[in-house]
């Protein structure tokens, strides 16, 4: 059935493909002209490899590089394995559903945030030492350990895979969805498989697909990182990322090629990873095949079921704890080692921040509504015609029995168009931010667009709607199509049907996007800053700036309110349909 | 008689001057009416961030300029947008009206021709600027020119934990003695961050042997000779730093909450009074002193610069003025506000601003003028980037 | 003798959902449960294969060849199931789905050999490679038997397996899976609402629920 509106959704899509491609496009050549000599302004005209040389040449720029790929691939490795075992072992039990309701909150933790506290944390001053020092360890003054910004990125590393295991986690309860996980796993233990194994051996190589363009954003993210990178990853030198942002922050304008190279190999290291990942994907299809049919039912994850449930449980511990760090600094007055509580207090910095922090939360927050508004309408825009194109493709495949041959190659060119808008979409999530951003930044100026709330929206809007989209596919494409079919049948307005059936039965994974569209909306630093043309200060910069800094007390307020606003999001994305629907019980699911 | 003629002529000249210079500003402050001024700065302390607040409330009530601070992390960030500007051909409404600037990023601004032209002179209070201090005319070493105003001092100090440390080293070689007897508890900033480096040339103006060429352009064969002393010490220092010197703070500010930390004993900062302000806002427990080498240590400035595409240089301008004068000079000075030293002039003043001055209270750390000494001069800005570059191809490993 | 039903009840919230259930099915054989939809023929089914749901409460007992399965996991009861989805693996072919059931220790060779025989007997030799997606309703089915019967359980049970199936197909694939079970020689409960699916000569049994 297809009514009027219908199928004009294919507008969503191309519209956001055509944005998605020139934005990311202009900024790349932006950075790409820069590292072979080409930056006019400053007199560089003579295209050149020279800036590639010195790259290479800079002193420690070859450890810079294995620190990145070490630590990002590792924490990469690290989420991937832990989520699958996570998932493997605790579907569906008392854990799970807990995760299912700790999620968002920390999720909607920034990761800088998240990294001070985490950093308060671990390091040798920090809580873990003074919860036994001096009664245990004789400590007076703090162990000269080096815990943090180690020169392997281990402490960085381990604060990624903390911070992006949830995220991964959360992207699959949306995947498992789409799985027939119970049936499955009657069939597997009627077979005599233990649940484990069905799990290792059947649900998530099906699971996987649906993670795999996660997959390569957290690790583009984690080779690319920058804050968490400052904060706790090594200095002597930094990882790429952090050299690259200093650079482009040099005095020394000469850096600016610099830093467009280092951007561009930032780039090229995440391009390699993903083609190396994909590589490992070939080779594990190769040897997984044997393996999971060589009819061995037991497996010996069963015995670390308690070891992995206890690495999720200690992820959301520390997750907690360095939330409960920020609170106890910004109510501190004197805090000194080894005192486990500060040993004076203070609302001082509250009363302060509360005051100094209203303009740019209200900025913050009006920017965040508007992307996540419009992120919304233009994922709820495309996932219409996907699920459109998507039905149509199967009533095709019924009309025609004989030609099966003819429309496996149709279906397949189908999932093809699909997987093409995905990869558009995480474009934003795949690329480097410094990479394009910079770019995009000359682009702006030069045409006079910088420094207007709407770019700066525009700017939020790319990383904004892929996180939406993640968030909303599975849930608003796996939504029972009989049920508007019946509606069309009786209301025959395609927009009417969306708006009073469609929309309202899926109101809570619809908010849920848009709070998670609003949290990543909040916590743009880099497009803020180049977009904004530094007009524009929300709460993130002014954690930055004010991280940049030394007083942890007025810092640990900052970021405490830069936390709450995306919570107020999800508590409102919970209760919002409870209100609406109390006495609807199939709405409370 | 020709003589008396000629004062008397020059006098008149001088009225005439100051009188056409007089209506120059009114002229200002009339077009810097309504104007708003986009200042940019770091924004990582509360108590700057509410200075600069205070200042733009006043200069809004005063002359109707409404002052925005853009909070940076770093100015060279500032630098490059500009620069970028500049690369769009933006020559005006550019986004940056004035910036909170020196050094580096000056001569940055200064050599790539992005700043307005030469002002400070212009402004009323520049009159009361000391300027006998070296400094306010050389920013590191590079001609101020006029193209930015002063607006605070600043002198390399040393903090100790007097509950820690009995006695405080006074050369580097004390230093160097106090790693040895306590390893572990003393450190500096990486470079090329501010303090780092400025401790690097502390370092190398103490141990050179003939600090006289440090004033001039560095070539590369005195460099190796001159600066080999100062390998030899941070070669000897580093395995006995925090971290065994694998690990460096990033910046000043994180030196300050290892200190706060208990994780040194010995920091530096570049702001005598900031140890005296960190006490009394509760960032430090009041065991902490200030105290600086025999010798001395090395002083600067800081300014504030109008970009060449400021659309609003009047306000800029009035807003730079008000920044000199007695009242904001004298607040920013007092440690429980700021305590940032004041460029202008004491004796200078009279009357109501020079009481102001008296009123400043003295920090519970902070060393007096005498104690500080005049300050050791930058060395040239070149050998800035050669200790800078060889340091990283030393230590960053 | 083997697959034995002792006066199994299921409580919901204390109250029984059928009358008490007594079978004895012998190897070979099929007995089907009849009953319309919401009766707890389902039910009934999963307290047999050990899959109850925590809400529901078993009393009676289980025995497979005079063995209680009353504490036995699902998977070690070595009893297959058969529902009306065919819940082929959609990431493997149909060599993968049937090797998948194969006991361990099997060499590579062997398992071609037991594969490309239960194919053909399926009459769908030559499929190993085939995308399980590509191929018929029918041959769905007949696969999900196959894969069943592999793993050599010691009974079948079969929940609706024929009834999304179309008319004509129908009948062809209740007589292959019939007769594969008098092949294995195993028991078999067979759970429909459909009167047509009961095997000629097998026990019926109504599932009620006396009222009041």
């Amino acid at each position: 059935m297809r009514l009027f509106g219908q199928e004009k959704t294919y507008i969503f899509p191309v519209f956001v493909m055509g944005l998605f491609s020139v934005t990311i496009l202009a900024g790349f050549i932006g950075t790409l002209l820069p590292s072979f000599n080409y930056l006019p302004v400053i007199g560089h005209t003579n295209l050149s490899l020279s800036v590639w040389f010195d790259f290479f040449s800079y002193p420690g720029i070859q450890t810079s590089i294995l620190v990145t790929i070490f630590s990002g691939m590792t924490a990469s490795f690290c989420v991937v394995t832990l989520a699958f075992l996570f998932i493997s072992v605790s579907y569906e039990n008392a854990l799970w559903k807990f995760f299912e309701k700790i999620l968002s909150p920390v999720l909607s933790i920034p990761h800088a945030a998240f990294a001070v506290g985490f950093g308060f944390l671990i390091a040798p001053s920090g809580w873990m030492v003074r919860l036994v020092s001096p009664v245990l360890t004789g400590f007076h003054t703090p162990p000269d350990w080096i815990l943090l910004n180690d020169p392997l990125g281990i402490s960085l590393t381990i604060a990624l895979v903390i911070k992006e295991f949830p995220f991964l986690i959360m992207v699959a309860m949306g995947a498992l969805g789409q799985l027939d996980i119970k049936k499955t796993l009657l069939v597997g233990r009627a077979l005599g498989y233990k649940k484990e194994q069905i799990w290792l051996k059947v649900l998530i190589p099906r699971l996987y697909p649906h993670l795999r363009l996660s997959i390569f954003a957290i690790i583009a993210y984690s080779l690319s990182v920058v804050d968490m990178a400052i904060l706790l990853g090594p200095n002597t030198p930094s990882s790429l990322s952090v050299l690259v942002l200093k650079w482009f922050n040099d005095p020394d304008v000469n850096f600016k090629l610099l830093a467009s190279a280092g951007s561009l190999c930032l780039f090229f290291i995440v391009l390699v990873s993903i083609f190396i990942v994909y590589l490992i994907e070939r080779i594990a299809h190769f040897f997984l095949g044997p393996w999971i049919t060589n009819g061995k039912r037991s497996s010996f994850l069963a015995l670390f079921k308690p070891f992995i449930a206890f690495m999720g449980i200690c992820i959301i511990l520390f997750t907690i704890i360095s939330s409960v760090i920020l609170v106890i600094w910004s109510l501190a007055w004197q805090w000194r080692f080894p005192d486990f509580l500060p040993t004076t207090w203070s609302l001082n910095f509250w009363a302060k921040g509360m005051v100094s922090s209203f303009d740019p939360v209200m900025t913050t927050v009006v920017t965040g509504v508007a992307s996540a508004f419009i992120g919304l309408f233009l994922t709820i825009g495309c996932l219409e015609h996907e699920g459109n194109y998507r039905k149509n493709q199967t009533n095709q495949n019924q009309n025609s029995q004989d030609l099966i041959g003819l429309n496996q190659i149709r279906k397949k060119r189908t999932n093809n168009f699909i997987k093409n808008i995905h990869y558009f979409l995480y474009l934003p999530l795949l690329v480097p931010q410094i990479t394009f951003m910079a770019g995009i930044q000359l682009l702006l100026v030069i045409m006079k667009m910088d420094g207007y709330w709407i770019t700066l929206m525009g700017s939020h809007l790319l990383f904004v709607l892929p996180y939406m989209f993640i968030a909303l596919s599975a849930t608003y494409l796996s939504f029972d199509e009989r049920v508007t079919d019946q509606a069309m049948l009786l209301r025959r307005s395609y927009a009417r049907v969306m708006l009073s059936v469609k929309w309202p039965m899926l109101l809570k994974p619809i908010l849920f996007s848009f709070a998670i569209g609003f949290s990543v909306s909040v916590a743009q630093y880099i497009p803020t800053m180049l977009v904004g043309a530094g007009r524009f200060s929300t709460i993130t910069t002014e954690v930055v700036n004010i991280a940049s800094g030394s007083d942890r007390r007025i810092m640990a307020v900052y970021a405490l309110i830069q936390q709450c606003l995306p919570l107020i999001m999800f508590a409102a994305a919970i209760i919002i349909p409870k209100i609406l629907y109390y006495n609807r019980k199939g709405m409370q699911v | 008689m020709r003589q008396f003629f000629l004062i008397f002529l020059s006098l008149l000249f001088l009225g005439f001057l100051s009188q056409a210079h007089a209506v120059d500003w009114e002229e200002i402050e009339k077009k810097a009416k309504g104007q708003t001024v986009y200042f940019n700065a770091w924004g990582g302390s509360q108590p700057i961030n509410e200075y600069i607040q205070w200042a733009g409330r006043l200069v809004q009530k005063k002359y109707g300029v409404r002052v925005i601070h853009v909070k940076a992390t770093d100015i060279g960030d500032v630098v490059s947008r500009i620069l970028v500007e500049k690369a769009a051909k933006k020559l005006q409404n550019g986004s940056v009206d004035l910036m909170w600037i020196n050094g580096e990023n000056f001569k940055a601004m200064k050599e790539n021709t992005l700043l307005f032209g030469p002002f400070s002179q212009n402004l009323p209070h520049f009159q009361k600027v000391d300027n006998q201090k070296k400094t306010l005319k050389y920013d590191f070493t590079v001609p101020v020119d006029n193209l930015e105003s002063p607006w605070g001092m600043a002198q390399l100090v040393f903090s100790y934990d007097t509950s820690q440390v009995l006695k405080h080293p006074e050369t580097m070689s004390d230093l160097l003695a106090f790693a040895k007897k306590h390893p572990g508890k003393f450190t500096y900033p990486a470079i090329p961050s501010f303090h780092g480096t400025t401790f690097i040339k502390q370092a190398l103006s103490e141990l050179i042997h003939d600090p006289k060429i440090l004033s001039q352009k560095v070539s590369a064969p005195d460099f190796e000779k001159h600066t080999q002393p100062l390998w030899d010490f941070l070669d000897a220092l580093h395995p006995l730093l925090w971290r065994k010197g694998k690990v460096f703070p990033t910046s000043g500010s994180q030196m300050l909450s290892l200190l706060n930390d208990n994780e040194i004993f010995i920091s530096l900062s570049f702001n005598p009074n900031s140890v005296s302000n960190a006490i009394e806002n509760g960032e430090l427990p009041n065991t902490i002193r200030t105290y600086i080498h025999k010798g001395g240590t090395i002083g600067n400035a800081h300014f504030v610069a109008i970009p060449f595409n400021s659309s609003a240089k009047p306000g800029a301008m009035v807003f730079a003025n008000f920044l000199l004068s007695p009242l904001a000079q004298a607040r920013k000075a007092n440690p429980k506000i700021w305590g940032d030293p004041s460029v202008l002039d004491i004796k200078k003043l009279s009357g109501p601003d020079k009481k102001l001055f008296d009123d400043v209270p003295k920090g519970i750390a902070t060393l007096s003028a005498d104690e500080l000494g005049p300050g050791l001069p930058e060395p040239h800005v070149s050998w800035v980037q050669a200790l800078e570059k060889e340091w990283l191809k030393k230590y960053n490993k | 003798m083997s697959l034995e039903l002792e006066n199994i009840s299921i409580l919901k919230q204390r109250s029984s959902i059928f009358d008490p259930v007594n079978l004895v099915i012998k190897p070979g054989e099929i007995t089907t449960i009849m009953g319309p939809s919401g009766c707890g023929k389902s039910t009934l089914l999963s307290a047999v294969s050990g899959s109850l749901d925590k809400v529901f409460t078993l009393k009676g007992s289980v025995f497979l060849y005079g063995r209680d399965m009353a504490n036995l996991p699902m998977e070690k009861r070595n009893i297959g199931i058969l529902f009306q989805d065919d819940l082929l693996f959609p990431h493997m072919d149909i060599r993968g789905n049937l090797a998948f059931a194969i006991k361990e220790k099997t060499s590579r060779a062997q398992k071609n050999k037991i594969i490309d025989t239960a194919l053909k007997t399926a009459g769908l030799k030559g499929f190993e490679k085939r995308d399980p997606s590509s191929l018929s309703g029918g041959q769905k089915a007949r696969i999900s038997l196959l894969r069943s019967l592999l793993a050599k359980p010691t009974a079948l049970l079969l929940d609706e397996p024929f009834s999304k199936l179309d008319q004509t197909l129908k009948a062809k694939i209740r007589a292959f899976v019939f007769s594969q079970i008098k092949k294995m020689n195993i028991p078999a409960l067979l759970v429909t609402h459909d009167p047509m699916d009961c095997p000629e000569g097998g026990v019926i049994l109504n599932l009620n629920k006396e009222k009041g």
